[in-house]
């Protein structure tokens, strides 16, 4: 009788202690283009289950244009996934809304550091020094891609579209009846905010300086932003309702010589008849084309069960043989990104240079309030208002907001 | 009604009731009680502010813009999808040929989702590539391709006329269904006192249907200032604000910039609005009814 209970004891021991360590984890995603993303993620996922046979991970990918207000909604209704990508921009609000884990001593314990990962990307991590995600994926906003056959009848070299001098020039050129030199857009959108970032970027300019004030209404930020005003007439019709993929139509139609776009573009282009190239972006006052960085980042959220699984996940994910299989951007894995590019993209040392000398966007928790009024401001530029008042009102509304 | 039949009603009722409130009631409350705090996504511990958060927005360079837009939003889409719904009722009530066809055709873009009808007509705006401009230009209207939704000047007449153009089937149904059941004999009579086609419709056909035109018109209103997609997706709110009503600038406040107290605020305001609305509806709605009965 005493073996038997024993016996059955231990079994429901061994049971429950192998119930507690099942795990489910949910990871959330979002797919910006139709590359096939979630066959591939799904591949690595089950690589990563046969790893660890005791995990078992969901994925759940959401079309981007809704990823925000359904990530944010599951925070705030206590439903939030595991693990999930948080855009660059995000990441600082998330942190201070205390809804992702920090995740600073994990990367120390897991070997993970800045040097393993292109630098912009770590840095939009980072809160108050402590890490709160893990680079996923990056690109740089914006390459210039242009059309050779338009910029060979008009007499254009690809070297002329990188500095603020050759790409007017070029544009004006380049702008026929019907045709139009230069792809800018002005919308209300994130891709309107990189773009003419990475034009203040490259004049020498900030958005917010070391101390965290605006900067916009500084000499470097007024004048890429009166140049991209002047830029706007070679630009097609309807600049402050058109976004990048207005232009990438008109691109792929052949009536718009030059579109700017990060190197995302590539797979879309490859596919089309279009003979094309790339610059990296136009460099203004400060000698060098300074891009705008983009990606997004591995986050593990307050509110999860399984931190130590989730962890063991994001490890694996950003891992240099499965990172590149598992995004649709750029590796945010230095050494993943140079064996992807290789593969998969065009010019890739002039890829890898271009993401070397990019900046983030301001790593602020309030960055969303930032970026409409930056918007705002934009918008004006576009409608021809004077910059430099335009941007003295913008940056009391920025400075008002700490 | 006995003890038993009244508890009864309340059993019956209970489920609706408890729907109604956990579903509308508790959000709305909810949506009031939150614009006296200051909350945002990155200051999840609510700090009680008063009329703080009103006071912002009510002095920002946004909100008279928004509640302008509001106002010529409502006013035209309603006005015009009603004068257009009464004219294609009047037409489809004459005894055309192929009828139910017509019908058909016409509630076309009424059974269009919004989002789909948004993403149709961006594309018809298009500058450079859009049929609108392509038509024009072929008629000698414009001379250059005219940037109808980039214009803060067009940008609200543009999306007007697309919200009139969805939103038209819904009125001209309803106007159907009233011109149908107008007394035959009344206008046989008028026809032989000598009363024109002009005379019947302002003396006889107008004020039979009285009661349908405002209850269709306050309904309207109602539906056209809440509605959210066709502007989102055409234009965001812009360019420069132009666009901006209250429900796009809500969900950009809210879920946008994640500034909660404020998009509760612009909410309240809109819960005000939409009360008004609603109690102009009800006393309509009743003074039709009273008059049903009386006649």
């Amino acid at each position: 009788m005493k073996t038997i209970l024993l016996t059955t004891a231990a079994a429901l021991g061994l049971a429950s202690a192998a119930a507690a360590q099942e795990v489910t984890l949910q990871f959330w995603d979002n797919q910006q283009t139709e590359s096939g993303l979630s066959e591939f993620q799904q591949a690595a996922v089950d690589r990563f289950m046969a790893e660890n046979p005791d995990i078992t991970v969901e994925v759940t990918t959401i079309p981007y244009p809704e990823y925000q207000q359904r990530l944010l909604t599951a925070v705030q209704g206590g439903n939030a996934p595991d693990i999930a990508t948080l855009d660059q921009i995000w990441v600082a609000a998330f942190a201070q809304a205390g809804a992702v884990a920090d995740l600073t001593d994990f990367a120390a314990g897991a070997g993970l550091s800045r040097d393993g990962f292109f630098g912009g990307a770590w840095d939009s991590a980072v809160v108050n020094d402590r890490l709160y995600g893990i680079p996923f994926n990056v690109d740089v906003w914006q390459f210039s891609f242009y059309n050779q056959d338009l910029l060979d009848a008009a007499g254009v070299a690809p070297a002329d579209l990188t500095t603020f001098d050759g790409l007017r020039t070029a544009a004006e050129a380049l702008t026929t009846d019907g045709q139009f030199g230069v792809g800018l857009f002005g919308h209300r959108g994130e891709d309107t905010v990189v773009v003419v970032n990475s034009f203040i970027f490259s004049n020498g300019g900030e958005v917010l300086n070391a101390a965290g004030e605006c900067a916009l209404d500084e000499a470097p930020a007024v004048e890429a932003m009166e140049y991209l005003q002047d830029l706007a007439q070679f630009a097609p019709d309807g600049i402050l309702n058109a976004n990048s993929g207005t232009m990438r139509e008109l691109f792929l139609n052949g009536s718009l010589a030059i579109e700017f776009w990060p190197a995302l573009e590539q797979p879309t282009l490859q596919a089309s008849d279009i003979n094309w190239g790339f610059v990296n972006g136009t460099a203004g006052a400060s000698g060098t084309a300074v891009g705008t960085f983009g990606g997004w980042n591995l986050a593990v959220f307050e509110s999860s069960a399984n931190k130590e699984a989730a962890q063991k996940f994001i490890e694996f994910m950003v891992r240099e043989d499965v990172n590149g299989d598992v995004v649709d951007l750029i590796p945010a894995n230095v050494a993943a990104a140079e064996a992807f590019l290789a593969e998969n993209r065009e010019g890739p040392e002039d890829i890898l240079a271009h993401l070397g000398n990019a900046k983030p966007r301001p790593l602020s928790a309030r960055y969303l309030e930032v970026a409409e009024i930056q918007m705002t401001l934009y918008q004006d530029v576009f409608s021809g208002a004077n910059v430099a008042e335009a941007a003295t009102a913008a940056c009391e509304d920025i400075d008002a907001l700490n | 009604m006995s003890t038993q039949n009244r508890w009864l009603i309340w059993i019956f009722l209970a489920p609706t009731m408890v729907l109604m409130g956990v579903l509308l009631y508790y959000p709305m409350i909810g949506t009031v009680v939150e614009s006296f705090y200051d909350t945002s996504f990155i200051s999840p511990e609510p700090r009680f502010v008063g009329w703080a958060v009103y006071e912002k927005v009510w002095n920002s360079r946004q909100f008279p813009q928004v509640v302008w837009n509001s106002v010529v939003w409502t006013l035209g889409v309603v006005l015009l999808q009603n004068l257009l719904g009464f004219f294609v009722a009047m037409l489809l009530n004459q005894g055309l040929p192929a009828q139910g066809m017509l019908r058909a055709l016409v509630l076309l873009p009424f059974v269009l989702p919004g989002v789909v009808t948004a993403i149709l007509w961006r594309f018809m705006y298009d500058p450079q590539l859009g049929l609108i401009n392509s038509l024009m230009i072929r008629l000698g209207l414009v001379e250059d391709n005219a940037a109808w939704l980039a214009s803060s000047d067009t940008a609200m007449a543009a999306v007007i006329f697309v919200a009139v153009w969805k939103g038209f089937p819904f009125s001209m149904l309803i106007f159907l269904a009233a011109l149908q059941s107008v007394d035959r004999s009344q206008l046989e009579a008028a026809t032989l006192d000598g009363a024109g086609p002009w005379r019947r419709l302002i003396d006889v056909t107008l004020p039979a249907i009285k009661p349908v035109i405002l209850v269709n018109v306050v309904l309207t209103l109602i539906l056209t200032f809440n509605y959210f997609d066709i502007v989102w997706v055409m234009t965001r709110g812009g360019p420069q604000n132009a666009t901006h009503i209250f429900p796009t600038r809500i969900f950009e406040t809210g879920f946008g910039q994640f500034r909660f107290g404020e998009a509760a605020v612009y909410g309240v305001f809109s819960i005000l609005i939409l009360a008004v609305l609603a109690a102009l509806y009800v006393i309509v709605q009743k003074t039709a009814d009273g008059r049903r009965r009386t006649a």
